[in-house]
């Protein structure tokens, strides 16, 4: 028993050691910056205890890009499962069209969101209002990127574009381990589709909509790319995430490095909280 | 197997003698090798090219054998890159920075020569000169030097008889001329709040220079309020009221192109993007003029800037030969042909080449005396004033929210 735990140890040693100098002793790092004045230039700073802090919760523009962000992780966490599931088990019944759809749908998630921002970006500023004029559909030519309520629906349906399809192979793959000999017997017994799927179908896949959720959650709360390539942000400051929001602290307007790092230590821990919460309570639910 | 160990071993051998044969006689050249980083891949060429000529001039005068390790990073990597060298003690012999924004950082972390008393210096243009100076030390050699206000077509202002109007006054006649005529006055691309924020620029260029001198030094003390110079949404508010739709969806490409094709008559815009829509429109007319702030001719001024400047790293190993080479792109004989060819306006007294007619024309304001040397505002207050101005557009934010941010945000660059 020692012995194969030693050997195991060896063979994740290498991924171990990566992970180490490059996730690990950075993350260390940016702890001990936060708790300093560093500019991320001058060799010389100092330790500032906790006034990093202090000033967290007097930023104004912090706690708004905090609440954009919960605003947009709640709809993400919700709509991005339920159009999966919902896609998975579509999907799943087509037999002769499976492997296209499922190709089709996962495909966005092939190319990289900063690509797919700039795509969509097109399609919202040139493709949208073209169409609008030759169909005469005065709804569809907005400003979806320069109005804060519609930028906002633009970053939705762009990051959902580019999220689903992978949540939705995890559920196919889930999808297709349902015992089939549960569903037949509840149909014997005379349940119709929905109870199959609401009593046999979802609590199987328990486990699948623990990882969809904590996925979600995770990618959500640290979303960047998209709302970087779409909106910038913008306009003004209304449609920035705390990723965002760390990242101009650090690299574009103050260079206050130390600061920024006592943000994403607070991001770090929102995140932590958050999901352990989750994987509590889901794990519950789980059947073994 | 083994021909091949005894052919490397050989080889190696033959290496090592050849460099025990190469120290240096009394006539052989000293050998150097100067770092040097800068962020203009766009123009690699031509400082190869012009570094060859040194390369041979140092030989040939000073019997020593440059080698240059160019390193050209694009603009948008090169301040983590040069950051993360200069902190880790591998700093470059000679980079490049932004004057205004970098120079006083990197000055108080100790990143900088003192250069006052290089040749190059006693050629400089007094206004250029000023810029590259802090704490009374010229601390870098100024490389790209603009002197901008905002663009105009040409050729729609001539169609409906119209001059650069010099007062607000005249702007809203020009402004109410064009609209009869169909035309858009103003382009507006907010997508990269860089953009927006050249307003602010040029409206508090021109307030605080015609009214307000030591605003800065005010605002620096903590005695002073944006409220001071409120006056510099009067022109900021003509602009948004008179411009293109959906200025969100245009970026500096987008927008470059729609100049080019005529759609406004006027663009708060650089003179550093004439060349770019000249590139797509070769028939364009293009004009810079001031930005009138007020029915005060004297805040009506064309902003005199430096952007990329060199400087030489106090830990260099091989400072005399970096030095020579900073002296060298101010060459007299050499460089106003690389300036020339770079497009730069000129920096130095000897350099006497053609120049835009954009720049002339901007130029022409301040052979007049109206011209204002870009203000130093911290960065944060400037990065801060581009997205509100994208809030102020999309009406999230009011005037009076605008000052109060701004006031607070200059007031907390100050504790750092």
């Amino acid at each position: 028993m020692k012995k194969s735990n030693r050997n195991l140890t060896l063979f994740i040693l290498p991924a171990l050691l990566f992970y180490a100098i490059f996730t690990l002793a950075p993350a260390f790092g940016g702890i001990w910056y936060s708790f300093t004045n560093w500019n991320g230039l001058n060799p010389n700073y100092e330790l500032i205890g906790f006034r990093n802090f202090e000033m967290l919760l007097k930023d104004k523009n912090f706690i708004n890009s905090i609440w954009f962000t919960v605003k947009f992780v709640g709809i993400m966490v919700v709509l991005q499962n339920v159009i999966a599931l919902g896609l998975a088990v579509l999907i799943e019944t087509r037999l002769k069209t499976k492997t296209l759809f499922r190709t089709l749908v996962f495909m966005p998630n092939m190319i990289s969101m900063i690509i797919g921002g700039f795509m969509w970006m097109f399609i919202f500023t040139r493709a949208l209002p073209m169409i609008a004029k030759m169909l005469n559909m005065a709804a569809l030519d907005i400003s979806w990127i320069g109005d804060p309520t519609f930028s906002f629906i633009a970053i939705i349906i762009v990051s959902l574009w580019g999220g689903v399809g992978y949540l939705m192979i995890i559920y196919m793959a889930a999808l297709q381990g349902v015992a089939k000999n549960l569903k037949e017997a509840a149909m014997i017994d005379g349940a119709n589709a929905w109870q199959v799927f609401k009593n046999i179908t979802i609590p199987s896949i328990m486990p699948a909509i623990t990882i969809g959720v904590f996925v979600t959650l995770n990618n959500s709360f640290k979303v960047f790319d998209v709302v970087y390539s779409l909106t910038g942000g913008g306009p003004g400051r209304s449609t920035q995430v705390i990723a965002m929001n760390i990242f101009e602290e650090a690299y574009s307007l103050n260079n206050r490095f130390g600061y920024a790092s006592a943000k994403s230590l607070i991001l770090f821990i929102i995140i932590l909280v958050i999901t352990l919460i989750q994987l509590s309570i889901m794990r519950k639910r789980e059947i073994h | 197997m083994k021909k091949l160990i005894l052919l490397l071993t050989v080889s190696l051998m033959l290496v090592l003698s050849m460099v025990g044969c190469a120290k240096p006689a009394d006539d052989e050249p000293e050998k150097v090798t100067l770092k040097v980083f800068m962020t203009f891949p766009r123009f690699q060429d031509q400082f190869e090219a012009y570094f060859e000529q040194f390369k041979a001039k140092m030989l040939a005068e000073k019997n020593i054998d440059v080698t240059i390790d160019l390193e050209m990073p694009t603009s948008d990597q090169a301040m983590q890159i040069l950051k993360t060298r200069l902190s880790t003690n591998d700093a470059p012999d000679v980079f490049t920075l932004h004057a205004i924004a970098d120079i006083p950082d990197f000055y108080e972390a100790g990143y900088l020569s003192d250069l006052s008393g290089e040749p190059f210096v006693g050629e400089l243009l007094e206004n250029v000169k000023d810029i590259v100076t802090y704490d009374g030390k010229v601390v870098a050699l100024p490389l790209e030097s603009l002197a901008w206000g905002y663009l105009y077509n040409k050729d729609i202002f001539a169609k409906y008889d119209l001059d650069a109007p010099q007062t607000i006054t005249e702007m809203l006649n020009v402004v109410k001329v064009l609209k009869e005529n169909g035309e858009t006055p103003f382009l507006l691309a907010f997508q990269e709040s860089w953009i927006p924020q050249l307003m602010t620029a040029l409206a508090i260029g021109g307030v605080v220079t015609s009214e307000n001198p030591d605003f800065v030094d005010k605002m620096n003390a903590g005695e002073a309020s944006y409220e001071e110079i409120a006056k510099i949404f009067d022109i900021i508010d003509i602009i948004m009221a008179n411009g293109t739709d959906k200025p969100f969806e245009v970026g500096n490409a987008a927008a470059s192109a729609d100049f080019a094709a005529g759609k406004a008559a006027m663009w708060v815009q650089g003179t550093w993007q004439a060349q770019a829509i000249l590139d797509i429109n070769p028939n364009i007319n293009i004009g810079a003029a001031p930005l009138p702030v007020s029915d005060n001719i004297n805040g009506t001024l064309i902003n005199l800037s430096v952007s990329t400047s060199l400087a030489v790293s106090p830990t260099s190993k091989n400072k005399e030969v970096a030095l020579a080479l900073v002296n060298y792109v101010l060459d007299k004989q050499a460089s106003s042909a690389l300036f020339e060819e770079l497009k730069f306006n000129p920096v130095a007294k000897f350099h006497t080449y053609e120049t835009f007619p954009w720049s002339d024309e901007a130029m022409s304001y301040v052979a007049l005396g109206r011209g204002y040397r870009d203000l130093s505002l911290p960065g944060a207050v400037t990065g801060e004033q581009a997205k509100l101005l994208q809030s102020y557009y999309a009406k999230t934010v009011t005037k009076a929210e605008f000052i109060q941010t701004i006031d607070e945000v200059w007031a907390n660059s100050l504790g750092q």
